[in-house]
């Protein structure tokens, strides 16, 4: 181990501010956050890295679980990865596996605002990034008149409407910023959020270039109803959210779902384990069997059995006409050992 | 664990993870790392190559990862050295991996290199490139061009009348007025999307400060009238996607001739291909003004007419190359093909599903759908339906004028709609 790093193929890494190089001759155990300075990590010049205890693997697995999100080991890497190197993180899964619950923990983990840009097909800068606010420049003007003053700038900071890429940028310490379901914004916006994402920066023709203070932590979430560019997903981290195993999945049922018995929640989560199985045309996702966990528990409290009450609230985890026939016609072995 | 001490005048090594020394046994490997310190330089230099030929070997795979996602993983792995082989794993993974999909060979490539300590096999690299260039025409090639029916020519038959029954045989004029409804049916069904920019317009969601800001200068400040700006519609692409392969010989003239009116009222905005065992994009041999002259110059181009099926190379072709790929996105894409997949259909299946995300909507149109006792329920159909917007069924130009004419339909409804379309009836998959 040493200080420098190697050769990077065709170009060179930036030379660290001194990374804790493993000494400690036996120990296994890695020295993330151990005073290692992010100072090569931080892609932009200014960047105040994260809080050092969040560097540690660890302390941030079990800061997650404080707040209530399973993850598992794989996200949480990416996690860890992400605040590291500060690259965006792009998260893809089927819907309700919890892509955008990661961006909105991670912002109370990490203690910073969540700024969150919602997606829509024809989604312009405009909506994403600042627009003047004209109403209000009309009214100056005409307020100017009629007390006969100068009009003076119109193009002042008061008069700009800053949408949430802006607002991301102008954060004092640093944002979250959550780009929830980019595969629904058209390809052209991809492009220029690229450009964004490399440098952190807008330009204002009427105000000049601002550059963000702290590089904000950018997740994306998308669910794969289209392409990505191949651009875009080379500058970020790229994590598949699979279904939870059984284990987590119970364990995010106890949490979410006060009432509800261990043993009810075992054969609850087989159950929908098995659901998932079936050729379906929605698999339910964890915020459907929770609700569904939900539901029965307070089916159960006013008086029905616990059987009958998962049944009767079925609704809540299937949302399809055709998948509750599905799911009725294999009612016998899914629900064999609620 | 014996873990070499780090010399700071040492450079490359920093991507030493200290897990590699943790290998199985059997491996040639920790032999050589478990030296004493004073010969640390050789596993520093061992563990780095063996991360360089996992690098190169994912390349080898099939795998595409970028310069700087490499750049990533080495950075990590020279920060902080993963604790284990399954740190190491999902460092690999969230830094190199970016699509889902090759999650398979990066796991095979991963467990070659670090859990067995072997060489992988070698997996040959997907096959790219694409075969625009004409090549000399095969025997198999018989799609003669129809005579040019130039107004005032008077009713002619198609030579074409080898192919069986032809709908317009001795209708010339109905056969011209089909065109003529096709040509005025294209520009009016196809999607738009709002273009990026706005300008001054009519009426629009915005107004055009500047421009009234200027207007009112002229007035002393009065503002006596308001203008708009608006994001003006721009037409989305249309590709169409012919199958050209024998079990449609008898419709290919008229599918070609249908895909030449597009191509005619949206002249910039429609890419054709044909498919049969091979790719071939016809768009400029399409463009000729002349029914008889572009379907000519299609088949001196087109080698591979009346012969075998291979939809799912063939869309597996199509989707290979990055520029046709850009086509698809965000297009109105039209497949017309009957789906009769040899052997195996999961490569079509899966083209058409990544089709069907690329495309804004998802259309097939299939001969055998004109039937009204048609239900797709062979293995390919059945597995495809999930993925399409809607299934129609066209065989000739009066077909696919009502089939165009059912577009705005389809366009303003549900996406992934044709499994649920009433007269369609679930295809029966197979039940777990």
């Amino acid at each position: 181990m040493s200080d420098g790093f190697p050769p990077a193929p065709g170009g060179s890494f930036p030379t660290a501010g001194g990374f804790s190089s493993a000494v400690g001759g036996s120990s296994s155990v890695p020295t993330a956050g151990r005073s290692s300075t992010a100072g090569g990590f931080s892609s932009a010049p200014g960047g105040d890295p994260p809080a050092a205890c969040l560097l540690d693997e660890r302390a941030l697995a079990a800061a997650l679980e404080r707040e209530g999100y399973f993850a598992d080991e794989g996200l949480r890497t990416a996690v860890h990865l992400a605040l590291r190197l500060g690259r965006p993180l792009l998260l893809e899964g089927e819907p309700g596996v919890g892509k955008t619950e990661v961006a909105t923990v991670l912002s109370r983990v990490v203690g910073r605002e969540l700024i969150r840009l919602q997606c829509f097909e024809g989604l312009d800068a405009g909506q994403a990034l600042y627009e003047w606010d004209y109403p209000k420049q009309l009214l100056q003007v005409r307020v100017a008149e009629s007390r006969g003053q100068e009009v003076g700038d119109l193009y002042r900071e008061e008069f700009l409407l800053r949408r949430p890429l802006f607002r991301a940028l102008e954060a004092d310490r640093g944002a979250v910023l959550l780009i929830d379901e980019i595969d629904r914004a058209d390809s052209e916006f991809e492009a220029f959020l690229l450009e964004f994402l490399g440098d952190f920066q807008i330009t204002v023709p009427e105000l000049g270039t601002i550059r963000a203070r702290t590089p904000p932590v950018v997740v994306l979430t998308s669910n794969r109803t289209r392409e990505l560019h191949d651009a875009l997903k080379r500058r970020c981290l790229y994590h598949w959210i699979a279904f939870p195993e059984v284990d987590r999945e119970r364990a995010i049922l106890r949490a979410a779902v006060p009432g509800l018995e261990e043993r009810a929640a075992e054969g609850l989560v087989r159950a929908v384990q098995r659901v998932r199985g079936l050729p379906l045309l929605k698999r339910p996702g964890i915020a459907e069997s929770v609700e569904w966990a939900r539901g029965a528990t307070a089916l159960a409290e006013g008086g029905s059995p616990w059987p009958v009450a998962l049944r009767r609230a079925l609704g809540l985890l299937i949302k399809d006409e055709e998948d509750t026939r599905l799911v009725a016609g294999h009612a016998e072995e899914l629900f064999r050992d609620v | 664990m014996s873990e070499p001490t780090g010399h700071a005048e040492k450079p490359s090594s920093a991507c030493e993870p200290a897990a590699l020394t943790k290998k199985p046994s059997g491996d040639p490997e920790p032999a050589a790392l478990t030296k004493e310190p004073s010969s640390a330089r050789e596993p520093a230099a061992l563990a780095a190559g063996h991360l360089w030929g996992f690098l190169t070997a994912l390349r080898a795979a099939g795998v595409t990862t970028a310069l700087p996602k490499q750049a990533d993983l080495l950075r990590v792995v020279g920060a902080s050295p993963p604790r284990d082989l399954t740190t190491l794993y999902w460092y690999a993974r969230i830094t190199l991996l970016h699509d889902i999909g090759e999650l398979a060979a990066f796991d095979r490539v991963f467990t070659a290199w670090f859990r067995r300590g072997g060489l992988p096999d070698a997996v040959p690299p997907p096959p790219s490139g694409e075969s625009d260039a004409p090549s000399p025409q095969g025997p198999g090639e018989d799609d003669p061009a129809p005579r040019e029916v130039l107004p005032g020519d008077g009713v002619e038959a198609s030579t074409l009348s080898t192919y069986g029954r032809r709908d317009f045989d001795a209708a010339g004029d109905r056969w011209r007025s089909v065109t003529r409804a096709l040509e005025a049916a294209w520009p009016a069904v196809l999607p738009s999307a709002p273009s990026r920019r706005r300008r001054p317009a009519r009426s629009g969601d915005r107004l055009d400060v500047r421009h009234i800001w200027r207007r009112a200068h002229r007035h002393d400040g009065e503002i006596v009238e308001l203008r708009r700006r608006a994001r003006p519609p721009r037409p989305r692409r249309l590709l169409i996607l012919v199958d050209v392969s024998g079990s449609l010989r008898r419709h290919t003239p008229d599918l070609l001739r249908l895909a030449h009116t597009a191509l005619r009222a949206a002249p910039a905005r429609t890419e054709v291909f044909t498919f049969g065992t091979r790719l071939t994009r016809i768009t400029s041999a399409l463009s000729h003004p002349h029914t008889g002259r572009a379907l000519r110059a299609v088949s001196e181009l087109v080698t591979d007419a009346d012969g075998g099926t291979a939809i799912g190379a063939a869309l597996h072709e199509f989707l290979g190359v990055p520029r046709f790929v850009a086509l698809a996105r965000g297009a109105l894409v039209i497949v017309i093909s009957d789906g009769l997949e040899r052997g195996d259909c999961v490569p079509m299946v899966r083209a058409t599903a990544r089709l069907s995300r690329l495309g804004h909507r998802l259309v097939w149109w299939s001969p055998l759908a004109c039937s009204p006792t048609y239900r797709p329920v062979t293995r390919a159909m059945a597995a495809q339906l999930p993925h399409l917007d809607h299934l129609g069924g066209v065989r000739d130009l009066a077909t696919g004028l009502a089939e165009v004419r059912r577009l705005p339909a389809v366009l303003s409804g549900p996406r992934r709609a044709a499994a649920r379309r009433p007269h369609t009836p679930r295809p029966t998959r197979a039940r777990s």
